[in-house]
């Protein structure tokens, strides 16, 4: 459903991404590991076209669309993504995060789209926080409604840039049980993460990358266990520690 | 907006963007003051013989404020000291007294003296403390037109047989003095109240004294945070002591100019040499402090930076 | 402050030995004390709508990535805030109605010239304000608006601007408040607002023997405290804005 073919990014005189290519099925949790600097984000970010590659393909079900004809809008409304720093927008409530994207965007009317952002809310358990601002909201609390903002817009598949790197430890398990309940819901998952339980438990591949390039492929058996690389081999031993 | 578009088309439509600006700017300019020396004339003869008298015109307006300035400075930094010290409840202190007293006393409870002159220092210095809020208000609350009449007619009530060049200028250092003081006062009190929270406890902590924390730890930070602030308000100083046209008698660069203006009647071109003069100092005096502020700007400190100018 | 500011009418009362409060005074001068604040907040009722918006649009301009746009503006900016204000009102007022054409021209136009020209200054300062104001709402609030699909336009009106204007308030109050004190600077050219007025009234009373010197002090003080009841209500009214629509967590950078 999801495929990028050669991505080259620079930044400058930085060479980020040095053709890189994946695929992801329908349903599919795709994790991808690796230490910092190494174009997790900025793959992430060429997915959803945050960020536009110098060269390559990013094709959604088939369709290639980095190209100059297609609105990128419009493949933002495909693809929701979730952010290190949540980035809630600070001026509105829970509930007016969620229904912005549907309001705004998608021009739901405001009932339906209340209607849905409750449910919403719900399904990442903070219902009785719809009315609550963003300040008022642990770490954790606010990255489950920025979440919920994301799964309003219906998107096809959701990105995950280092989700709960940001969080204190206490909060970390409940946005990970969502995104976890997320997968079991049949959601196609991109996951940047540092957290390997959540990698082993529930997804199905692991990409390793380093340095602009995807080393090493594999299920979460191979890689954690028996993975083919050096380099592999080093991080993961660094990591499972 | 921050972009988040290609780079590599990025540096190509960069270059033509500069070379545009520039060719905007300069042709913008050019063309205003081509308009203009047509319309109001432009005598060059004029400038060229004139401005030196615009110069010395200048200096005065720098003097004036220099004068004002530095005294101003010292009313600013005892006002800023005393307003930055946070006023405690009357109760916290009269228990802190108390404690304290107990503990010299050696066991005796301390008399009705010692409750009665607390009370007084406390009242005395609640009642300092707020006429010197109100000082300030008022400097900030209100024209510096107003300011510099208000000092004027003073003068010229008590003391009418004086020189009017220096019944001006009296009343003008005055009210600039006066004028400068308040807003330094600001100045110095967010400079000691930013590096005051905080730094005092830890520095107590490591057994300093309270002064002794005021000396080494407090004062050369704000020295440092205050720097940017007060070289603004020296322009901001200098920008009003062009209000000493309304008193008429002090020949500052903006009252020299202004009677330049209608007794030649080289209006365009007199306003010109003013205006180039202020330009040229204080706008590469204000670049060079932005520079800094950018420059050694640490994270999370600093005085937020409010305009200095005022009227 | 109300303590002090009595406290220190008191002191000046008795140094300078007048009284605020005579009524002989008051008899002569109250018209003219009334028609000048009159006209004060008529001028204020023009500078201070067209200033924000100068200021709003020039602010927005200057954070274009096309520098053609925000160069000339920078070089706008920078002359409003290198000039005293003075010095603009004054030749807008007398150079001011020949560049326009001959049916403008009337007895008031130097002087709202100078008003349009105290717009402008203000604009420019204001102009700094919001882009402040812009830039200092985190990057992040921009890419998640994105991430939704909403076109940069869509994300400006509705993530960005809301931030950044709330954040501008503050400054803003300030910058009003000094706005209110340079109305004052029409009174060089002519305009007959509080501050005109009450110098006219000075004159008046300075060469007419008969009447109190210390009158002067008075009609100064009355001036000063109108001023100051004008700024102070200025900053409270945007202070309690500020308070009502103020974001937690959301501060302004420096700039």
């Amino acid at each position: 459903m999801i495929r990028v073919e050669e991505l080259e990014k620079h930044f400058g005189a930085l060479h980020v991404l040095k053709g890189v290519s994946l695929e992801v099925q329908k349903g599919e949790v795709l994790v991808i590991i690796g230490p910092s600097g190494s174009g997790k984000s900025t793959l992430l970010r060429c997915i959803n076209l945050l960020i536009e590659p110098d060269s390559g393909r990013v094709f959604l079900d088939g369709t290639q669309v980095n190209r100059r004809d297609i609105r990128p809008e419009w493949v933002r409304q495909q693809v929701g993504m979730v952010f290190q720093s949540f980035n809630l927008f600070a001026h509105l409530t829970a509930l007016q995060n969620v229904t912005l994207g549907p309001i705004r965007v998608l021009g739901t009317d405001p009932t339906t789209a209340g209607a849905q952002g409750r449910k919403l809310l719900a399904r990442v358990g903070l219902a009785d926080k719809a009315d609550a601002y963003p300040a008022q909201l642990s770490g954790g609390q606010q990255q489950r409604v920025a979440i919920a903002r994301a799964l309003a817009m219906n998107p096809k598949a959701m990105l995950f840039d280092e989700p709960t790197s940001a969080l204190d430890p206490e909060y970390i398990r409940e946005v990970l049980d969502a995104m976890a309940a997320l997968a079991r819901d049949g959601m196609t998952m991109i996951v940047v993460t540092h957290e390997m339980g959540f990698a082993s438990e529930v997804a199905k591949r692991i990409l390793f990358m380093d340095a602009g390039r995807i080393i090493e492929e594999g299920s979460p058996e191979e890689i954690f266990h028996s993975p083919k690389q050096e380099r592999t081999r080093m991080f993961v031993g660094k990591i499972l520690r | 907006m921050p972009a988040t578009f290609d780079e590599q088309r990025r540096s190509r439509v960069r270059i033509v963007d500069i070379l545009l600006a520039i060719l905007v700017t300069v042709g913008i300019l050019a063309y205003i003051l081509d308009v203009l020396a047509l319309r109001w004339g432009l005598s060059t003869a004029y400038i060229g013989r004139s401005y030196p008298n615009y110069l010395k015109a200048a200096w005065i307006s720098l003097y004036v404020t220099t004068i004002a300035y530095f005294i101003g400075m010292g009313i600013g930094f005892v006002l800023g000291w005393a307003r930055s010290v946070r006023t405690l409840p009357l109760a916290r202190v009269i228990a802190a007294r108390r404690r304290e007293a107990v503990a010299a006393a050696d066991g005796g409870s301390p008399g009705a003296g010692l409750f009665l002159g607390t009370l007084l220092v406390y009242g005395i210095k609640y009642y300092v403390r707020r006429t010197a809020d109100a000082y300030v208000a008022i400097i900030r609350g209100t024209p510096l037109f107003v300011q510099i009449v208000f000092v004027w007619s003073a003068v010229l009530v008590f003391y009418p047989r004086l020189d009017p060049l220096l019944q001006g200028l009296l009343a003008g250092v005055i009210a600039l003095t006066a004028n400068t003081g308040g807003y330094q006062s600001e100045i110095f009190r967010a400079g000691i109240q930013t590096v005051h929270s905080g730094q005092v406890e830890a520095s107590r902590a490591i057994g300093l004294s309270r002064w002794g924390a005021m000396r080494y730890i407090v004062l050369p930070q704000a020295v440092r945070l205050v720097i940017p602030p007060l070289t603004n308000e020296y322009i901001g100083l200098l920008k009003a002591s062009s209000l000493l046209a309304v008193v008429g008698s002090v020949p500052e660069l903006t009252t020299f100019g202004r009677s330049e203006a209608f007794q030649t009647f080289h209006i365009f071109e007199a306003f010109a040499l003013v205006v180039g003069i202020y330009l040229l100092i204080t706008v590469p005096v204000s670049k060079v402090v932005e520079w800094i502020e950018r420059r050694y700007r640490i994270p999370g400190l600093g005085i937020q930076a409010s305009r200095t100018a005022r009227v | 402050m109300a303590v002090g500011t009595i406290l220190v009418i008191l002191i000046l009362q008795t140094v300078l030995r007048f009284n605020l409060l005579d009524e002989d005074l008051w008899k002569l001068y109250l018209p003219s004390f009334l028609d000048g604040i009159v006209l004060s907040l008529r001028y204020l009722g023009i500078i201070l709508p067209l200033s924000v918006v100068i200021g709003f649009t020039i602010g927005w301009a200057r954070i274009s990535r096309f520098r053609t746009l925000s160069w000339p503006l920078s070089v706008f900016v920078d002359f409003f805030r290198g000039v005293p204000p003075i010095i603009v009102v004054i030749f807008a007022a007398v150079l001011g109605p020949s560049l326009l054409p001959a049916r403008f021209q009337s007895q008031d136009i130097g002087i709202i010239i100078a008003a349009l020209t105290l717009a402008m200054h203000s604009g420019a300062y204001q102009s700094e304000i919001f882009r402040a104001g812009f830039m200092s709402v985190p990057r992040g609030q921009l890419e998640a608006a994105q991430s939704l699909g909403m076109t940069n336009g869509a994300a400006m009106r509705f993530v960005v601007l809301p931030q950044a204007l709330r954040l501008s308030i503050p400054p803003l109050a300030n910058e009003f408040a000094v706005v209110i004190k340079d109305t004052s600077l029409l009174a060089i050219v002519g305009g007959f607002e509080l501050f005109g007025s009450s110098f006219i009234f000075e004159q008046q009373i300075l060469f007419s023997p008969g009447n109190q010197l210390s009158w002067i002090f008075v009609v100064w003080t009355a001036v000063a405290l109108v001023y100051f009841v004008m700024t102070f209500a200025v900053t409270e009214l945007l202070n309690a804005i500020d308070r009502r629509y103020h974001v937690k967590g959301l501060e302004a950078v420096t700039v």
